[in-house]
């Protein structure tokens, strides 16, 4: 049981129960798109051209960004364009993707330079590198680059790995522990030899007994603990298992690293022990596929950048009009259509039958939502803020530490979406604060400008009057000096006639 | 008598000591008015105001020579920002000075670009690189759309691409969340 606790949050069934998880290996997609732009940093940067051949696990892709993390190859194949194509993005803005098509033979390229086994005898440097070219990233969700993440936490005293995944219906991460409960533990061990952390702990809810089982049958090592927790929607959020775990509250605005712990999920943990022990970059990674219209929900173990559809021939889906969405019921988005592909934070897709939508109708101020709020805000107070634009107010009332978990949306009685309303406010209030400094830049730009005009304007009169005063003081010198010539030749004239007229006496 | 004179007195000559320092010592340099106005403007510098720079505009506004709705960047959104500020009735946008336009950013096709440099001239917040007789190019951050760049180029190879949406600068919009 936890020692410490949280407000709010919600205890919520998993939609989609099955009797048993397991993660499913499926055959080599035909084809591969391969989005170049990630969760957040820079978009990466096609290195191969369009009818060049590749191989698994090459990079295609890279940038040279902290932020951002290299792309690779899923299946060796021909790289057949290099286009825009729509993202699984709430957006629906298209960007670019390398596509490549398979040869089926799966070809992989020499990756062996590494560290192996032998992780220990490596510096955390070494390895560090090692996860930046494996292209490894968050894979709960939040997608943030791993290398530069474990950077961050250097030094920290306590790895947290987050095992939790409280979204009702996934079971990725479950089937994952289950079909490879060692790499989890050794993966651990890599993670604890590069941060120095004295301790982990595996951070799990006790309706995955089966994956508890599996780990604590190998786990020996004394440094690592599982940590059983309730069943709660929410608990899976980085700021609020620090809290509920070790009660330490990360304060606004600073990061897990920033109190001295690195907190990561467990399937990046098994990503980044196959990239330093067993020299596989980020490839491929396990996806739940469920929902009201499929017959059976299950798990695979799927090639990067492999489509939807690829996916969804696997189940047996309920004919009639779906609601298609990833991520989650809860913080995931709904998409117009299953033509994506899967990409290094895609955890799940649901096929829902589609049900008629909930009017949305006034807020009546019954505050419900309040007190399911995880990170104790208010946010009946946050939604009329945000409708009415009112960004100062709303960030003041802590927007920013909404964790956008829609607990409230959950609840609310009038079916308001309550956090497309902050999303709303939290974007419009980026955009204010870059805007802010853009105009900031141009006035002391524009300001800098008149000064140099001015200078340049100054330093050419001054240069002006000191060429003139110079050339005075030379017609002035000259005129002496011719002068001086003349007095000189009328001396010698002088002379000469002098000399002259004693020649002649 | 003569103690309460004196006292007075005393009082009177220190009290204005004091505050004859205080008014060199804490001089307000400057007119903080002209800042708070240059505050609110756009700062795209781009002289549709008929005036050479935002600040000048503010200046004028300050001085009460022009009207406080010439400045098309900052849309009627600013027109009403400056009416609150100096406590006047809010005015429409002129149109004789222009429309309000979305933010644009100039791009200078390199191919056409034969590095005469006008435009780095021409540039009222120093956005362009080159150099006489090399291509020229923009610092997209630093550009703030001001088509000063645009008339002076010789061979027009300067374009303003109205800046789209990315995955990080996209707002999502609201306006269909409306109520049953």
């Amino acid at each position: 049981m936890l020692k410490f606790k949280y407000n709010g949050g919600l205890k919520l069934e998993n939609p989609y129960p099955v009797d048993e998880i397991d993660l499913i290996r499926i055959p080599l997609p035909d084809k591969v798109v391969l989005p170049m732009q990630q969760r957040i940093g820079n978009r990466a940067i096609p290195i191969v051209s369009v009818g060049e051949r590749v191989l698994t696990g090459q990079i295609v892709a890279t940038i040279d960004d902290q932020r951002c993390a290299p792309v690779h190859a899923s299946i060796s194949g021909t790289v057949v364009a290099i286009d825009e194509h729509v993202y699984a993005h709430k957006s629906g803005l298209k960007g670019l993707c390398v596509t490549i098509e398979s040869d089926g033979k799966d070809e992989w390229v020499d990756t062996s330079i590494g560290c192996t086994e032998h992780y220990e005898a490596c510096t955390p440097n070494t390895i560090y590198n090692k996860i930046r070219v494996s292209g490894i990233v968050g894979m709960g969700g939040a997608g943030f680059p791993t290398h530069t993440k474990v950077r961050l936490a250097e030094g920290c005293h306590t790895l947290l790995v987050n095992a939790t995944e409280c979204e009702p219906g996934i079971t990725c991460d479950a089937a994952l522990m289950q079909a490879y409960p060692t790499k989890v533990i050794r993966g651990i061990e890599v993670l604890l030899h590069i941060c120095k952390a004295e301790r982990a702990i595996i951070a799990i809810e006790d309706d995955k007994q089966d994956a508890i089982a599996a780990l604590n049958k190998f786990c020996n090592n004394e440094n690592i603990t599982i940590e059983v927790m309730p069943t709660k929607y929410t608990s899976g959020a980085e700021k609020l298992l620090l809290k509920s775990l070790l009660g330490i509250e990360v304060p606004t605005g600073k990061f897990a690293s920033d109190v001295g712990v690195l907190c990561q999920n467990v399937a990046t943990v098994v990503a980044m022990f196959d990239a330093v022990v067993e020299n596989r970059p980020l490839i491929s990674r396990a996806v739940t596929v469920a929902g009201s219209a499929v017959k059976e929900s299950k798990n695979f173990q799927v090639r990067l950048g492999a489509s939807y559809d690829y996916l969804l021939s696997f189940v047996d889906i309920v004919e009639g009009s779906h609601k298609i969405s990833m991520n989650g019921l809860m913080m995931g988005i709904e998409l117009d259509s299953t033509n994506y592909s899967v990409s290094k934070n895609t955890n799940c897709v649901f096929i829902d039958q589609l049900e008629e939508s909930k009017p949305i109708k006034e807020c009546i101020r019954c505050g419900l939502c309040n007190t399911v709020c995880p990170v104790d805000l208010l946010p009946q107070q946050l939604y009329w803020y945000s409708k009415s634009e009112n960004i100062d107010k709303a960030i003041e009332y802590n927007l920013l530490d909404c964790i956008e978990c829609n607990c409230c949306s959950y609840v609310c009685p009038s079916y308001i979406p309550l956090v497309d309303y902050y999303q709303y406010s939290k974007s419009l209030y980026k955009q204010q604060v870059k805007e802010k400094q853009q105009t900031e830049s141009a006035r002391e730009r524009y300001e800098f400008r008149e000064l140099r005009l001015e200078r340049n304007k100054r330093e050419r009169a001054e240069m002006m009057e000191a060429k003139k005063i110079a050339l005075k003081e030379k017609m002035a010198r000259d005129k002496a000096l011719k002068a001086t010539v003349e007095a000189a030749l009328k001396r010698v004239e002088a002379a000469k006639s002098a000399h002259g007229s004693q020649d002649d006496g | 008598m003569l103690d309460a004179i004196s006292t007075l007195s005393l009082l009177a000559l220190l009290l204005g000591l004091g505050l004859g320092y205080a008014a060199i010592r804490y001089r307000v340099k400057g007119n903080p008015l002209i800042d708070q106005i240059d505050a609110i403007l756009p700062q795209t510098q781009c002289g549709q105001c008929d005036f050479p720079g935002c600040r000048p505009y503010a200046e004028a506004i300050a001085s009460g020579e022009v009207e406080i709705n010439q400045c098309p960047p900052g849309g009627q959104e600013g027109v009403d920002a400056l009416a609150e500020l100096l406590g006047v009735e809010t005015l429409p946008l002129n149109q004789v000075h222009g429309e309000t336009q979305p933010k644009r950013v100039a791009v200078v096709d390199e191919k056409v670009c034969i590095g005469c440099t006008l435009c780095i001239q021409a540039c009222p917040v120093d956005a362009f690189v080159g150099s006489s007789k090399v291509m020229t190019t923009v610092i997209a951050e630093e550009c703030t759309g001001c088509d000063l760049c645009l008339p002076v180029c010789p061979v027009d190879c300067i374009d303003m691409v109205e800046i789209k949406p990315t995955f990080r600068t996209y707002v999502p919009d609201i306006s269909e969340l409306a109520h049953a």
